[in-house]
């Protein structure tokens, strides 16, 4: 318990923590608001608005009689730079400071221009609300004496900046500068003509900027996504989980009818909803603009089936009875294929048609391993980024979060920042570098190489008892000869307290994932940081539910629950070499693109003599090959759970009409299960879900009632008094409920020896071609969203200007590359921090055809063709 | 027999009084009825004398609305393609006078008094879709010998969307 003073607010004593801020003290222990634009708990103190003034007093010795009295400050006191000490006395409510809040409100609003009606903060706006109850009334301002500045001011094509509006409270530029790392915005000019600025090319150039309309206390900054588009009364807010990535923010779609689209309810915004263990009250921006696609025009509306050689509409029935006749046909000869951003339950519907026909060919995509390890040895539940601090190490390897996991990325930069040990073990830098006390550079294929070598240097006292095998791990561990890098990350490891290992699959195919992650999961569970809070191991999967289709069981090897199957099915790999050698009679794909962004499968696919039923919201370009294509529904439509990287399952809900005739996926794959006669399908997606509690062991007790279960968030952001400004935040709609790791609940553990991959020799004008994933790509779910189009890079190659000048290309040269058969045409972009010996190429481009893992490529110099054109 | 005709005569005196006097009808719909100043009729949607709407898409009259039947839909002003002073207007109005109740808060709540309850009576339609008015049956025609909107105008001649404010005293 930290130490408490007493303090006194408006003559009333409470009891509190020494040193906290005292706007916060007086919010939440003596319930009085002090009014505040500048200061945010999130933010910190500024103390440049003055809006939040009290009296002050402190107990002082008077230097004449020596004995303590209290003494007042002669002028009032901004309470959001002061800390709680004893006897401390404030007055919130006296004349003075009624007075003095008053005068400061004049002073904000000298130039202000009180267009409230047309501004989209109006409804939700910190400055209306406070004049309303500290303001003056009216205003002694002459019209000429105002300020009249810029009203439509681009920072970006994504932020737009009113610059009258702007009370210069610093939020967007401390938050930029502090928080999200881009300091890209700051203040130009002096006095009254002082206004925001941004700096960089392309403008308000960060992935958090979004997050800055939300905190803006008036209408400064706008976003193009939202501008004028309803007022924040006229919003219906639904709750949902973001599904762009496996951190699985919190957010709301704000949703209101709408003439143009017919009167259908469309989403007007999206906003973070606040839950402190997953995202706090920030969203990147591909949460919160890239929804675009789920009213767009080219959703499908109806099933297709192909009919001589062309893909016609038809309805649901005679879709239906071709997919039922075609796996009835293939019998247990079937596979399937799931996108990883599906919910849980159309995961669980899907593996259970597969199983109940026989099969184990079953696989996510794109086919990430490590959830049997994140089951056992996964962060403890409870666990939260923001309790890293000092004493505590973060582990990220083999991946670059700020591209990957946004929000992961924030919260692990601000674990370091509080001093946490933050140790990055990667082929190449990433902006993670910056923060980390340790970072590991390895040759790509080296990955385990690297991790064995930690765990093989970790000075060990002592194995935990309760994992089976891990002698042999480590011994086959000490093998790896460690150099001094390694060598200090290993020391510095074994002092840590709290140790949270982030495990990504950068350059890695299914089998490299699997491993790295078991070398991690060796390396934690020898050093005894798991089955407890703030210890264990994360995957950074590459969609928002790979844990959740680990967990369920769409994978080869394991039934849901991780149930080992002794004679596993094929995995993704083998399923397309099977459909190559039609072996395989049918394939389900269900919401999974690999067409687009598989070179290998593109033969497998396309010349298969199997039937290929897709499932999907667009007509993919898997799609485009399918015989049968069935129409589902986005995750706006329709209601289900996910399961992100830190195993909480959240709920989302539904907050649009349904696409035409498409239906959610669980329910088009239990009615052709009822078809095959594997029973009748569930009633409701919470059905579902009630089965998979029942048939996973570790969902056990979840259902959508207890996952919409709520607490008290603290700090209280955006609570119903707009204390702290910004907009409604406040989550009511559940919190989501992660459920525990074996070692928490007494299940067996067990390490493995982990043998390093082995290296291969590349050949003349062979190319080491790195696979790596931004943030801002060409996948259909994201590259529907036109507004951000401005953001994702061309068909761009990262060479380092070493490597380059070796195989004499130039910066901008064009060049073709052979990857698995399949030629593409780069262009090659120098960049220092791409590594020596490795190309970086990002995937899911336009130019299509990085490879899943880390590829040799034949390179040839210039492609021709391209430069004819 | 005599009571009889005096009652008749009473009576008829009572109708041929009021033939004397002036009627309190009017030969609708040749003839109109003057209205107070205070009558609330159909609304209209007003321009400046530049032709300019005054609805700047706000939705307040909207939120106002005890009886929901206003919807406004708001979108971007440029300066090629001008509706309205500012930088918003209203893609979208329609009144559904079915549901109207002519309490006038409408009126009170629009902060550019582009919204008026007017003299119109004629309320009766056909079916209930008819009974949504829009923009274009709301808004006023431009004064004669301006153009209406939308209308290209110098880049910055209209920034602000609220007329300009009194000052002080």
């Amino acid at each position: 318990m930290a130490k408490t003073v007493t303090i006194v607010v408006d003559d009333i004593e409470y009891e509190v923590p020494a040193g906290m801020n005292l706007v916060d003290v007086c919010k939440q222990y003596a319930g009085v608001d002090i009014p505040v634009f500048c200061y945010h708990p999130k933010l910190g103190h500024d103390g440049n608005c003055r809006m939040c003034l009290v009296e002050l007093a402190t107990p002082r010795k008077n230097p004449h009689t020596g004995e303590m009295e209290l003494a007042w400050f002669p002028t009032l006191q901004t309470a959001c730079t002061q800390k709680t000490s004893e006897g401390m006395t404030v007055r919130t409510k006296s004349q003075k400071v009624i007075d003095g809040r008053r005068e400061i409100l004049e002073f904000l609003l000298s130039s202000h221009p009180l267009d409230c009606p047309i501004c989209d903060k109006g409804g939700e706006c910190p400055l209306q609300e406070l004049t309303l109850r500290h303001g003056p009334g009216t205003s002694r301002m002459y019209w000429e004496e105002k300020m009249h500045l810029g009203k439509h001011v681009p920072l970006g094509e994504l932020i737009y900046l009113d610059q009258e509006r702007c009370i210069l409270c610093a939020r967007c530029i401390r938050f930029q500068d502090n928080i999200a790392d881009d300091p890209v915005l700051a203040f130009d000019q002096r006095g009254r003509h002082q206004q925001i600025i941004t700096a960089s090319s392309p403008g308000f150039n960060s992935i958090f900027s979004g997050d800055t309309t939300d905190i803006c206390p008036v209408g400064a900054l706008t976003s193009a996504d939202f501008r004028f588009n309803a007022r924040p009364w006229e919003m219906v807010q639904v709750a949902t989980i973001c599904s762009h990535c496996p951190v699985g923010c919190n957010m709301s779609f704000d949703t209101r009818t709408d003439r143009e689209a017919g009167g259908r309810t469309t989403i007007k915004r999206i906003m973070p909803r606040q839950n402190e263990r997953v995202n706090e009250i920030w969203i990147c921006d591909k949460g919160r603009f890239a929804h675009h696609h789920m009213e767009h025009p080219e959703r499908l509306t109806k099933p297709l089936i192909r009919r001589n050689g062309r893909l016609v509409e038809a309805g649901w029935e005679e879709a239906l009875r071709e997919v039922t006749a075609q796996l009835q046909h293939a019998g247990e000869n079937v596979a399937a294929i799931a996108g990883g951003r599906l919910p849980n339950e159309d995961l669980f519907a899907l593996q259970k048609l597969i199983r109940a026909q026989g099969s184990h060919h079953i696989d996510a995509y794109p086919p990430v391993r490590g959830g049997e390890f994140t089951a056992s040895v996964g962060v403890g539940v409870g666990t939260n980024l923001a309790d890293m601090g000092s004493g505590d190490a973060i582990v990220v390897i083999a991946g670059d979060l700020h591209e990957e996991a946004p929000l992961w990325w924030l919260r692990v930069k601000a674990a370091a920042e509080r001093g946490a040990m933050l140790i990055t073990i990667g082929g190449r830098e990433t902006r993670l570098d910056k923060f980390a006390t340790h970072s590991l550079r390895y040759d790509y294929t080296e990955e385990v190489a690297t991790l064995n070598a930690l765990l093989g240097c970790m000075k060990l006292t002592g194995l935990p008892r309760s994992v089976d095998g891990l002698k042999e791990a480590v011994k086959g561990a000490r093998a790896f000869k460690p150099d001094k890098a390694i060598k200090d990350a290993a020391e510095a490891l074994a002092g840590a307290n709290n140790v949270i290992a982030l495990v990504g699959h950068e350059g890695l195919d299914g089998q490299g994932s699997h491993n790295l992650a078991q070398a991690v999961a060796n390396l934690l569970m020898a050093t005894g940081h798991f089955g407890r809070p703030n210890n264990g191991l994360i995957v950074v999967w590459p969609t928002a539910n790979g844990q959740g289709a680990s967990d369920i069981g769409v994978r080869p090897d394991y039934r849901p629950g991780y149930q080992r199957i002794p004679v596993p099915g094929m995995g993704y790999t083998d399923i397309l070499a099977a459909l190559a050698d039609n072996t395989l009679r049918a394939l389900y794909v269900v919401g999974a693109d690999p067409l687009f962004d598989d070179p290998a499968a593109e033969q497998a696919l396309r010349s298969t003599l199997g039937t290929i039923i897709v499932q999907d919201m667009f007509l993919t370009a898997t799609a485009e090959v399918a015989d049968v294509v069935l129409p589902s529904q986005s995750a706006a439509e329709r209601e289900g759970t996910y399961t992100s990287g830190e195993r909480r399952v959240q709920r989302f809900y539904p907050a649009i009409e349904p696409c035409g005739q498409s239906q959610p996926d669980w329910l088009i794959i239990q009615t052709i299960g009822k078809r095959l006669g594997h029973g009748n399908p569930s009633p409701s997606a919470a059905a579902v879900l009630l089965e998979i509690a029942k048939t996973v062991p570790q969902y056990a007790g979840i259902t959508y009632q207890t996952l919409a279960e709520v607490e008290p968030q603290i700090p209280d952001v955006g609570g119903e008094d707009l204390y702290y400004g910004g907009t409604a935040f406040r989550n009511r709609h559940g919190l989501g409920v992660q459920w525990p790791a074996a070692a928490e609940s007494g299940g067996a553990l067990s390490a493995h020896p982990v043998e390093a991959a082995e290296s291969i020799e590349p050949e003349e004008d062979m190319l080491l071609v790195v696979p790596i994933t931004l943030l801002y790509d060409a996948e259909p779910v994201f590259h529907k969203t036109s507004l951000l189009h401005g953001r994702v890079p061309g068909p761009d190659i990262l060479m380092h200007p070493e490597d380059a000048r070796y195989l004499d290309i130039a910066d901008g040269d064009v060049v073709r590359l052979s990857i698995d058969g399949k030629d593409i045409t780069v262009v090659v972009r120098f960049d220092e921090q791409a590594p020596e010996g490795a190309a970086l190429l990002p995937r899911r481009m336009q130019v299509q055809g990085a490879p899943m893992a880390a590829t040799f490529a034949t390179l040839v110099r210039w492609d021709v063709e391209a430069l004819e054109r | 027999m005599f009571k009889a005709g005096f009652a008749i005569l009473q009576g008829l005196a009572t109708t041929i009084k009021h033939v004397f006097e002036r009627p309190v009808t009017v030969e609708y719909p040749e003839k109109r009825k003057e209205f107070s100043e205070r009558f609330k009729g159909r609304h209209e949607l007003k321009r400046y004398d530049n032709g300019l709407e005054k609805c700047i898409g706000c939705s307040l009259c909207s939120a106002a609305c005890p009886a929901d039947a206003i919807w406004v839909e708001a979108a971007e002003n440029t300066d090629k393609e001008r509706y309205s002073p500012g930088e918003r207007y209203a893609k979208t109005y329609e009144i559904n006078m079915l549901r109207c109740i002519f309490c006038g808060y409408c009126e009170d709540a629009c902060p550019t008094e582009a919204i008026v309850l007017e003299k119109h009576i004629e309320l009766s339609y056909y079916d209930r879709e008819s009974a949504i008015f829009t923009k274009e049956m709301l808004l006023v025609p431009p004064p004669p010998g301006v153009w209406g909107t939308p209308k290209s105008v110098t880049p910055h001649s209209f920034d602000r969307a609220i007329p300009v404010m009194e000052n002080p005293e």
